[in-house]
């Protein structure tokens, strides 16, 4: 009898624990076997259930904006890639529009800086960009932290996360960046098929693709990242509305004009449209760029100079590669959902 | 086991006592006033206290102008000097380092003085700190405390601090409101704009007594206004050659004004 008691309230706790949970997994970071070294310091904000949870929160709720109606989420859908699909320019608060198309975001843990132009140097301060952009969210940070402070809940999670119910602008970043860091995708049929895993089986066009890829796109997306966080003039000609020349407006160094940072390829066929400002709505479109597009000018990367020859059957293979980087697992994965918990 | 840690701790406890004892000290000491200083800081133009708002100020170049605010971080504190044994101080010199960082408000009295701990008994000659943030506090994320990015000493859309703040009008600034704003930071060479200022102690300064010992600093603004014409300069929000030059400027605005030994109770 005491046994059958001790056995039932097992299975009670057992249910509930799993009931409150919303059927979480552990709160593990992974750093898959061939990876790189991550670049964030993880060491410095231990990642907790409680502050990947707050971090998610945040990540969706609008209030971190000045009216109340714009969340990170708005831009950053997952089942994109985290990305603002079919804008070619993100719009924010009011419907104003920004200037670029919303970065992907996946394995930022790896990032050596953030934005099209790498103003950004730490993923904690990330959020800051877009939480003061007066297109974006139009807010400050101080005036984040004083609505979080009397908004139903906070304070308790602030408590739980990070054992302090004042909340500071400190601890709204570091749990964000315990969201963020979290968002990892590494089970696309391109990483199985590297892991030699089930689900990874290529088709000869796919392995077509990859041997293109390899041969013509590697040196700055390179695996298993796909992007060597390097600044690059792709030949794209200036926007003469946007008049955006990226990199050179954080250096100030002219050799940096219209150099943008090289996006990782993870879920680009998700993704679209493409480039710094959304010029291109399809693959084909870029592939078209690299093969008869290039602008020559002084800052054109060097492996672009030459030009690229790509027949029609090559450039249906290597999009039949990069659709091989689509992570479904990371898409749908119920953890990064909107909870509203 | 529990003897043992007793033993420790007494032992601990003593041996700055003990230290003290042979230097020939007739005072007793209370470990918690002896390792501190205080830092005052008073900002002036002139010599003259600054004052926020409507009191108006002429510089160098002739131009009036009011400050609306005034905020620096004064960071990485060092000492340097001798150290004290037998009642003698010994040659050479003797560093010590305080990874403090305050920020310094015009608008918050309360940012005007703060306490420096865990500096180890000597007598000084030099105090020396840095205006601005390191670039390892410039890239290591989201800070805490004076670092907090809600200070409003933090810029969003090119990471980095603020080092130095100073905002003001004046009617020779035609810009909205008349307002001249000199927001200056900047960590990446060749722009790196923290400044590193050494001070000679104008008077015998020993820490290690019962009392502790205040250092007031000035921070006089007028030194930001050298080679400034309100009118042409007015507006400095990005790193680059600028802000070079006006750190170079602010670097130049400090002056120990006094040193003083008050023993805490007297005060």
């Amino acid at each position: 009898m005491k046994y059958l008691i001790l056995v039932c309230l097992f299975a009670i706790v057992i249910c509930l624990s799993s009931g409150f949970d919303n059927g979480m997994k552990e709160i593990k970071f992974i750093i898959p076997d061939g990876w790189p070294k991550p670049v964030y310091n993880l060491s410095k904000n231990k990642l907790t259930d409680e502050g990947f949870k707050l971090g998610r929160k945040l990540f969706y709720d609008p209030i971190l904006s000045r009216d109340g109606s714009t969340s990170c989420a708005g831009c950053h859908t997952q089942w994109s890639g985290f990305t603002h699909v079919d804008h070619s320019l993100s719009h924010g608060i009011n419907g104003l529009k920004g200037k670029r198309n919303s970065l992907t975001i996946s394995n930022l843990a790896w990032n050596t800086s953030f934005m099209w132009d790498g103003g950004i140097n730490n993923l904690e301060v990330q959020p800051l960009g877009p939480i003061t952009n007066h297109v974006e969210m139009d807010n400050s940070l101080e005036n984040v932290v004083k609505t979080l402070d009397t908004a139903k809940g906070y304070r308790t999670r602030f408590y739980l996360a990070f054992g302090d119910s004042t909340i500071t602008g400190q601890h709204v970043l570091k749990a964000l960046a315990q969201f963020l860091v979290m968002l990892e995708s590494f089970n696309a049929k391109y990483d199985k098929y590297i892991r030699k895993e089930p689900g990874g089986e290529m088709t000869e066009q796919e392995l077509s693709g990859l041997k293109l890829f390899r041969d013509n796109c590697e040196t700055c997306h390179n695996e298993p990242l796909f992007t060597n966080n390097s600044f690059q003039n792709i030949g794209l000609a200036v926007d003469t509305v946007l008049k955006d020349y990226g990199r050179m407006n954080i250096t100030r160094d002219f050799h940096d004009s219209l150099r943008f940072k090289v996006p990782s390829l993870r879920n680009v066929a998700m993704s679209y449209p493409y480039m710094h400002d959304g010029r291109f709505k399809t693959l084909m479109e870029v592939m078209d760029h690299y093969s008869d597009g290039i602008v020559e000018g002084p800052s054109l990367a060097i492996e672009l100079s030459k030009p690229m020859i790509l027949t029609p059957e090559d450039k249906k293979d290597l999009i039949a590669f990069l659709q091989t980087l689509t992570d479904k697992e990371f898409l749908f994965d119920l953890r990064f959902r909107d909870w509203r918990d | 086991m529990r003897l043992m840690h007793l033993f420790l701790l007494l032992f601990f406890y003593l041996l700055p006592c003990i230290g003290y004892a042979q230097a020939g000290t007739d005072w007793v000491l209370t470990p918690a006033d002896t390792d501190k200083v205080e830092i005052d800081i008073r900002a002036t133009f002139n010599g003259n206290t600054l004052v926020p708002g409507k009191k108006a100020y002429v510089n160098a170049h002739g131009d009036t102008f009011y400050v609306d605010a005034f905020r620096f971080y004064i960071t990485n504190f060092a000492f340097a000097g001798s150290e004290v044994v037998n009642g003698h101080c010994i040659r050479g010199m003797f560093e010590c380092d305080s990874g403090e960082t305050h920020l310094y408000d015009l608008l918050d009295t309360n940012t005007y003085s703060f306490v420096l701990k865990k500096i180890p008994p000597a007598v000084y000659r030099d105090f020396t700190f840095t205006i601005g943030i390191d670039s390892f506090k410039n890239t290591s994320g989201a800070n805490g405390g004076d670092l907090d990015p809600t200070k409003g000493m933090y810029w969003a859309w090119n990471s980095g601090y603020i080092m130095a703040k100073l905002e003001g009008h004046s009617k020779v600034c035609k810009t909205l409101h008349n307002a001249f704003e000199f927001h200056i930071g900047g960590y990446m060479p060749p722009n790196d704009a923290s400044r590193r200022v050494s001070l000679p102690i104008p008077e015998y300064f020993e820490v290690g007594r019962p009392s502790m010992p205040t250092i007031t600093l000035n921070a006089d603004i007028a030194a930001w206004f050298n080679g400034i014409d309100l009118s042409k300069v007015n507006s400095i929000l990005t790193p680059g050659k600028e802000a070079m030059m006006m750190a170079d400027n602010y670097a130049k605005m400090f002056t120990i004004e006094s040193v003083d030994f008050t023993p805490l109770n007297a005060r």
